[in-house]
């Protein structure tokens, strides 16, 4: 049964990134925004519902669609920049946003409880379950999230629209000549982004029922960023794949803790040496990832 | 169609563009010669809105358009190439060519999901005119091929495809022809006759080759050091002793390849 | 606070953020991408200190000395191994920045492997702090502000006086003339690592030797180094100095003002003190660095 419970948990897990690693994907491998402050949508998401929930007492529902509204607002007023950055300013940029939004819930102790986190989030439709298959459930809900939000991007991504994404990051001069509102675009493409991640952070928040700052330290970002490198960037399978893998290594060397002689501090550090060196060697050798972009054959 | 007056534009305290006034007429093909570094692709980036002008006025359809950005100039009717061609990677030649239809619904992100029929009705007629414009250029047997696998000169035939899918009133064309062999060169040309002809198109042509210029352009504009010194018909240009010192004077040395007729 | 005690605050925290923001405006001048690995390889070198000084008791001065060349020479190593190829491969700046991201995990990490998670301090004699025109210094601080002024009096002459410097200068202007010049600028770039690196491993043992030694603070400052090297222009040496030291200076201020006085100010309404939480130090440097981003991206000074 614990064994059960565990993978349940991992595979819930495992949902809930493959969501934030395609976010991050439609980002950085369809329109070349390279953003560094990707959790901040993640803790927006998780926050906001959570919040709603418990605080202003809100149905569960209001609680997910506020925190995606939220998120997709936070990804409106991020792209504002993009239009005098470039890519390596912007990235710098994001990256020093997503640490305000989390000083933010750290700080504003009134409204988020600051370090002491959120607590007894409620779970969405717990009463209809036991205590042994609501997690179930729950992975049953995460898994058509990933399900919906796959076919919803893949929609968005082989229309012209996505095409039109593509052309802006290989070639934004090009877009520009061609009359194309690239400012908008790329407006469009995060808060789409920030609407999908804020979603994974609300699955997040009410599946842990606990959330603090801690869950939202930039390194989360960093491990979306191994997950859409390992996996291949400009296609969604790659993103969920990716997220498969950096977890279940992450998961596994867990497991392996058990059973060598070093502490868990020693092993979290050697599983965060290992992932940036995946980084930078798959970014030497194999820089399209396991899963190459697909290209669109006409007949 | 298109009115510059008194265009300027300095790079510090390089003068690029010094008063340059000049017209292309409506239906017309207006070619634009100078040494190297005249500031012939300046002009085209200043008028097409991907540099700040420094003092002047641009009018096209009797519209200022200075101040405007690149793509609200191009929505208007007026559309350029670029003298290195682009070519975004990972689109194929044909993806490439869908890319620069105007107006499609399926570039809002809400119709792309919610109004899909009414997208693919789009997306295949824009397919067949891509197709026919394919195989006017020759570029067919590419056209699942990406864009970055293309020969210099094949990069050249899919900008200019993109422009015809675009289909703008005013045709800014930078080097056209470099790198395009002789036949599909004369080819190429005969496509610019035509949609001048027929379609009533402008086109406003950088080009080295005098031959070309001779072939197709109505008018000449030359530039040096910044400023028209001289235009006129290519019979005229041809003669004008002015224009023959600025290329003998030029930084390359002797004559270059824009006399040459053959 | 005394404003003498501001200034001097802002002299201490100025001088640790130029030596390091100077090394990550000479990376981004020379080899065109934001190394998000710098301020860890700062802290390895800040690490190495400790290793010298309190593991095998070295002087602090010696320690500081031979982490810096340690370090540089990682510096180096890391180039050949990640950023060379990259650059061999042609591949697009934003790669290398990535690829800086990777490093500065894994670096960063490495050292907790090493060092444990917990905090270190160095072995500094305890003293009891001067005072000097009304503001309050220790001797270590004093040390700071010295050496940092040194460095950069020592940088300003390496950049003018060296063969090194004059080949970076150009390498700077045009990489492609230069190379023509007979500037073998693979080496350059080697010695840039070498200086970038040493330069980084003096600022960030003095942020260390002033708070404490953690394997996260190279994260905790890189936001206020990248503050400080865009708001003097990146790619500017001293631009880089002088954003250090407007960072530095509104950070103490904005924490030492008292907003409820001028909210007060209009009469209706009295706050009583309002002053920003210190939990929003870090943040300062967050949204200067946006808001120069938004309004200035080329900085106080542009470059050059």
């Amino acid at each position: 049964m614990p064994l059960i419970n565990f993978l349940i948990y991992f595979l819930t897990m495992i949902g809930i990134y493959s969501v934030l690693a395609m976010s991050l994907n439609f980002q950085v491998g369809f329109t070349g925004l390279i953003n560094f402050g990707q959790v901040a949508f993640f803790c927006i998401g998780a926050y906001t519902s959570s919040l709603l929930a418990t605080k202003a007492g809100a149905p569960i529902i209001v609680g997910f669609l506020g925190g995606m509204a939220l998120s997709g607002l936070f990804g409106y007023i991020i792209s504002i920049p993009t239009k005098s950055l470039k890519a390596d300013y912007w990235a710098i940029a994001t990256l020093a946003g997503g640490e305000v939004v989390r000083l933010i819930a750290l700080n504003e102790q009134e409204l988020t409880a600051g370090p002491f986190g959120v607590m007894t989030i409620p779970q969405p439709l717990r009463w209809l379950f036991s205590k042994d298959t609501y997690p179930l459930f729950y992975l049953l809900l995460v898994c058509a999230c990933v399900a919906i939000i796959y076919l919803v991007l893949s929609l968005l991504t082989n229309s012209p629209f996505g095409r039109d994404l593509k052309a802006i990051r290989d070639e934004e001069d090009l877009c520009l000549s061609l009359g194309k509102n690239v400012r908008k675009l790329k407006l469009q493409a995060m808060v789409i982004a920030g609407v999908v991640a804020g979603l994974a952070g609300a699955l997040f928040a009410h599946y842990i029922t606990y959330i603090s700052p801690e869950n939202f330290q930039p390194i989360e970002t960093f491990l979306m960023w191994a997950m859409i490198i390992v996996g291949g960037r400009g296609n969604h399978l790659g993103a969920i794949l990716g997220a498969v893998v950096i977890q279940l290594f992450n998961i596994s060397t867990r497991f392996i803790g058990g059973y060598v002689p070093f502490g868990s501090d020693v092993m979290s550090a050697l599983r965060m040496v290992i992932i940036g060196v995946l980084i930078v060697l798959f970014l030497l050798y194999r820089p399209e990832g396991l899963i190459k972009e697909s290209k669109k054959v006409y007949d | 169609m298109l009115t510059i007056r008194n265009l300027r534009k300095d790079f510090g305290s390089l003068r690029a563009l010094d008063h340059v006034s000049l017209e292309v007429e409506a239906n017309s093909i207006v070619g634009l010669i100078g040494p190297n570094g005249s500031g012939k692709t300046t002009l085209f980036n200043v008028v097409s809105g991907f540099y700040e002008k420094d003092g002047g006025e641009i009018f096209f359809k009797g519209e200022r358009i200075d101040g405007l950005t690149p793509d609200e100039i191009a929505k208007k009717g007026l559309c350029r190439t670029f003298q290195v061609a682009k070519a975004p990677e990972k689109l194929t030649v044909l993806e490439n060519m869908m890319l620069a239809a105007k107006n499609q619904t399926g570039e809002n992100p809400l119709s792309a999901v919610f109004r899909r029929p009414r997208v693919s009705t789009f997306e295949k007629t824009n397919l067949e005119r891509a197709m026919e414009l394919l195989e006017l250029l020759q570029l067919l047997d590419l056209k699942n091929e990406y864009a970055a696998n293309l020969s210099g000169g094949q990069k050249k035939l899919l900008s200019l495809g993109r422009v015809f899918m675009l289909d703008p009133d005013l045709i800014l064309l930078d080097e056209p022809t470099a790198g395009v062999n002789l036949t599909l060169t004369m080819e190429l040309l005969k496509v610019i006759k035509e949609l001048q002809k027929k379609e009533g198109k402008s086109f406003f042509i950088i080009e080295h080759s005098m031959k070309v210029i001779s072939d197709i352009c109505d008018k000449v504009f030359v530039l040096n050091f910044g400023k028209t010194i001289a235009e006129g018909t290519p019979e005229e240009i041809r003669q004008d002793e002015q224009v023959l010192e600025a290329y003998l004077s030029g930084a390359s040395g002797g004559l270059p390849r824009e006399f040459e007729t053959g | 606070m005394e404003i003498s005690q501001i200034l001097a605050n802002s002299l201490v925290r100025a001088a640790e953020l130029s030596l390091l923001a100077i090394g990550l405006t000479m990376v981004y001048d020379i080899l065109k991408f934001a190394n998000f690995a710098h301020t860890d390889y700062a802290i390895l070198g800040a690490f190495l200190v400790y290793l010298f000084n309190q593991t095998f008791g070295l002087n602090l001065f010696f320690s500081v000395i031979l982490a810096a060349l340690a370090t540089g020479i990682v510096g180096i190593g890391i180039d050949k191994a990640v950023f060379k190829p990259l650059r061999r491969m042609e591949a697009k700046v934003v790669t290398s920045m990535i690829c800086s991201l990777g490093i500065a995990i894994a670096l960063r990490n490495i050292v907790r492997l090493i060092w444990t998670s917990g905090t270190k301090t160095y072995a500094l004699p305890l003293m009891r702090p001067f005072e000097i025109l009304g503001a309050r210094l220790t001797s270590v601080q004093i040390g700071i502000i010295f050496t940092g002024f040194i460095s950069m009096v020592a940088f300003h002459l390496l950049l003018h006086r060296t063969k090194f410097g004059k080949a970076l200068r150009a390498i700077s202007d045009n990489r492609v003339l230069a190379s023509a010049c007979a500037i073998d600028s693979e080496r350059m770039i080697r010695w840039m690592w070498f200086v970038a690196c040493s330069y980084g491993v003096m600022g960030g043992t003095m942020i260390a030797m002033e708070h404490l030694l953690y394997p996260r603070l190279g994260f905790d400052i890189i936001i206020p180094v990248f503050c400080a090297a865009i708001l003097g222009g990146i790619g500017n040496p001293y631009g880089a100095m002088l954003g250090a030291l407007t960072l530095a200076l509104a950070e103490n201020i904005v924490l030492a003002l008292d907003f409820g006085y001028l909210a007060s100010l209009n009469g209706l309404f009295h706050f009583g003190s309002i002053q920003i939480s210190t939990g929003y130090k870090p943040a300062i440097s967050f949204v200067m660095l946006i808001a120069v981003l938004l309004l200035r991206p080329t900085g106080i000074l542009g470059k050059k």
